[in-house]
């Protein structure tokens, strides 16, 4: 029990995702203009990590360690993530359309999003087994949603300052997301149970 | 462009099947690939961690071992692999670094005494954590101080005398677990 | 062909990660030392041009459908063999760039100019382009590690130079250690596109001086 709440806590604060190990940084730039798209590229992430944690645990457990086939493993788990968020994608424009049409855009950037293959590549390293994977997996989306809630909000407000010209759009966004990694620091004591 | 026009002509299954061969014939050739570059790569890369673990053992352990033990007593969970040699024994022990965990060499002779660390492998960051492995003067320094130690090791910041490395705190820490953990578990083996 | 555009688009005008913002994961992570980032430049420079030379010579037998898979496949196979050749013969790199290694499959630059210019270009000029951006990706990375590593270390040529200690600039107890940390990555990357971003003007304004001129 003190483990998965040590890994919680870690993959949400102290280590994460995205502030302190740097998985995730294209969506986190890219989609964090407005709040509520950022808590809808959040929530899509969430849920494929935590999937995509499950599947590429079961590939790697009953397919690609029993044939010793460990040389495989990134192409395995890339194919895996790929087909589950188009199937994540072909399943929610047919069962839950209204979830689809807040989440369904955001999805296709999500294959290409290294915090879900990166997570993945943690869990086998780590030797994580079925439930920690998937707590792991869903922490670290939940991680991400923090990161890139916090950060529109405090876009919103910086768009509206006028830097230097050549500051103007990313550079400012980028020493606005260094600020809130060094908050982020403050957490790093909590790593050790 | 040409694929709208072909598509035209075929019939649905038909494309749908030639789209799952493209794909197929494509990833049995990188499989296919890959498998050749690894029957290359993997000797290579097993010689490698296995010399690693060999000259870890030979910084800590003078004499180097002559039996590997199986059975042995660790309360931690951190120990993974014990070697004997004639002056002690060298341990592996796996404590959690700042950022995954920190493969260690702990030689402890058989009073219970630290005889030298090495660290095998590590993902701390570079230049702060990454120093506890570095073969700098630096890093020569911080894995010095634990040489002779016994007993629960710690850092003076918790009231140990051991200099932590500038900035990584935790990594220092973790290094103390694991080297605590080693002399445990020899003082146990006797 | 036109190298000289495409060398300075890579380098500049179009660098991939000053510019088109792309793989920005590994731009952040691993920027600590010298040895990192041009150990991580080379990888991706010599993944980025494998794979645009296959994925230009497949261009007409891969179905538009189902393309990005096959991109990934692709690149996923290159990437995996980088890993193996530096585990087997570089281990130290390997250590050091970790997980971000196989990261490179989702790095966008890679994805981003199959999917942009080896799709529609020839097998030389794509070959080109890669080369062209992977210089650019090793710039920008080589420039943000020396700042980080200079104001966090106190350090240059770190891992590679004076027997991987690098050649010591500012003495040990003064450089500020967060800037091998997050924070400094974010706030190096930050000055460093302000820095390209304003070259970029000036050389606009000095260009439109000339027009003027004439």
């Amino acid at each position: 029990m003190e483990a998965i709440l040590g890994i919680i806590i870690a993959a949400l604060l102290s280590q994460n995702f995205i502030l302190v190990k740097f998985y995730g940084i294209c969506p986190f730039m890219g989609v964090s203009k407005k709040i509520d798209t950022a808590l809808g590229m959040g929530m899509a992430v969430t849920f494929v990590m935590a999937l995509a944690s499950a599947a590429c645990w079961v590939v790697n457990e009953f397919l690609l360690v029993p044939l010793n086939l460990g040389y495989m493993q990134t192409v395995a788990f890339i194919l895996v993530i790929a087909s589950i968020v188009q199937v994540v994608e072909m399943f929610l424009k047919k069962a839950v359309p209204a979830l689809y049409k807040a989440l369904g855009v955001f999805l296709p950037l999500i294959t290409t999003n290294c915090a879900v293959l990166g997570v993945v590549l943690v869990n086998v390293q780590e030797g994580y087994n079925f439930l920690i994977s998937v707590i792991n997996g869903a922490a670290g989306g939940l991680g991400f949603t923090l990161a890139i809630v916090l950060f529109a909000s405090i876009r919103a407000r910086v768009d509206k300052a006028n830097p230097p010209e050549c500051f103007q759009g990313f550079p400012i966004a980028l020493i606005t997301a260094g600020l809130l990694a060094l908050a982020f620091m403050g957490f790093s004591g909590l790593s050790i149970f | 462009m040409a694929n709208q026009t072909s598509r035209k002509k075929e019939s649905t299954v038909k494309y749908v099947l030639r789209l799952t061969f493209t794909l197929l014939l494509i990833t049995s050739v990188v499989a296919a690939a890959l498998a050749a570059v690894n029957a290359v790569t993997e000797p290579i890369i097993k010689q490698l961690n296995e010399q690693k673990t060999q000259q870890a053992i030979e910084t800590v352990l003078p004499g180097g071992y002559s039996e590997t033990i199986e059975n042995f007593d660790d309360q931690n969970g951190l120990v993974t692999k014990v070697y004997k040699g004639a002056n002690g024994y060298a341990m592996e022990v796996r404590p959690a670094g700042f950022d995954g965990e920190i493969v260690m060499m702990v030689g402890v002779d058989f009073e219970g005494k630290v005889l030298g660390i090495s660290v095998v492998s590590h993902t701390e960051t570079a230049g702060l954590g990454a120093v506890a492995a570095a073969k700098t003067e630096a890093g020569n320094a911080f894995r010095g101080q634990f040489t002779g130690k016994s007993g629960e090791i710690l850092v003076n910041k918790d009231g140990g005398d051991i200099d932590a490395i500038t900035g990584a705190t935790i990594t220092s820490r973790a290094v103390c677990v694991g080297v605590s953990a080693a002399v445990a578990c020899a003082v146990s083996l006797g | 062909m036109n190298f000289k555009k495409q060398f300075k688009e890579g380098l500049l005008t179009k660098n991939p990660v000053t510019v088109q913002l792309l793989g920005m994961c590994s731009t952040l992570a691993i920027t600590t030392s010298l040895f990192n980032g041009l150990g991580m430049g080379a990888a991706v420079t010599i993944i980025l041009i494998c794979s645009n030379v296959l994925i230009s010579a497949l261009r007409k037998v891969i179905p538009s459908q189902i393309r990005i898979a096959a991109y990934i496949t692709i690149i996923a196979g290159f990437v995996t063999v980088v890993d193996l050749f530096l585990q087997a013969f570089i281990p130290d790199l390997a250590e050091s760039l970790g997980v971000f290694i196989p990261l490179i499959v989702v790095n966008c630059i890679v994805l981003g100019r199959a999917e942009a210019f080896a799709s529609k270009n020839g097998v030389l000029a794509s070959a080109v382009d890669g080369l062209c951006q992977g210089i650019g990706y090793t710039v920008a990375l080589t420039i943000v590690c020396v700042i980080r590593e200079l104001l966090g270390s106190g350090t240059f040529g770190g891992g590679l130079l004076n027997g991987g200690e690098g050649i010591r600039l500012i003495p040990a107890e003064y450089p500020a250690m967060q800037m091998v940390m997050p924070v400094g990555g974010f706030l190096v990357l930050g000055f460093v596109i302000a820095g390209s971003q304003w070259l970029m003007q000036h050389l606009e304004k000095k260009n439109k001086k000339k027009e003027a001129a004439k």
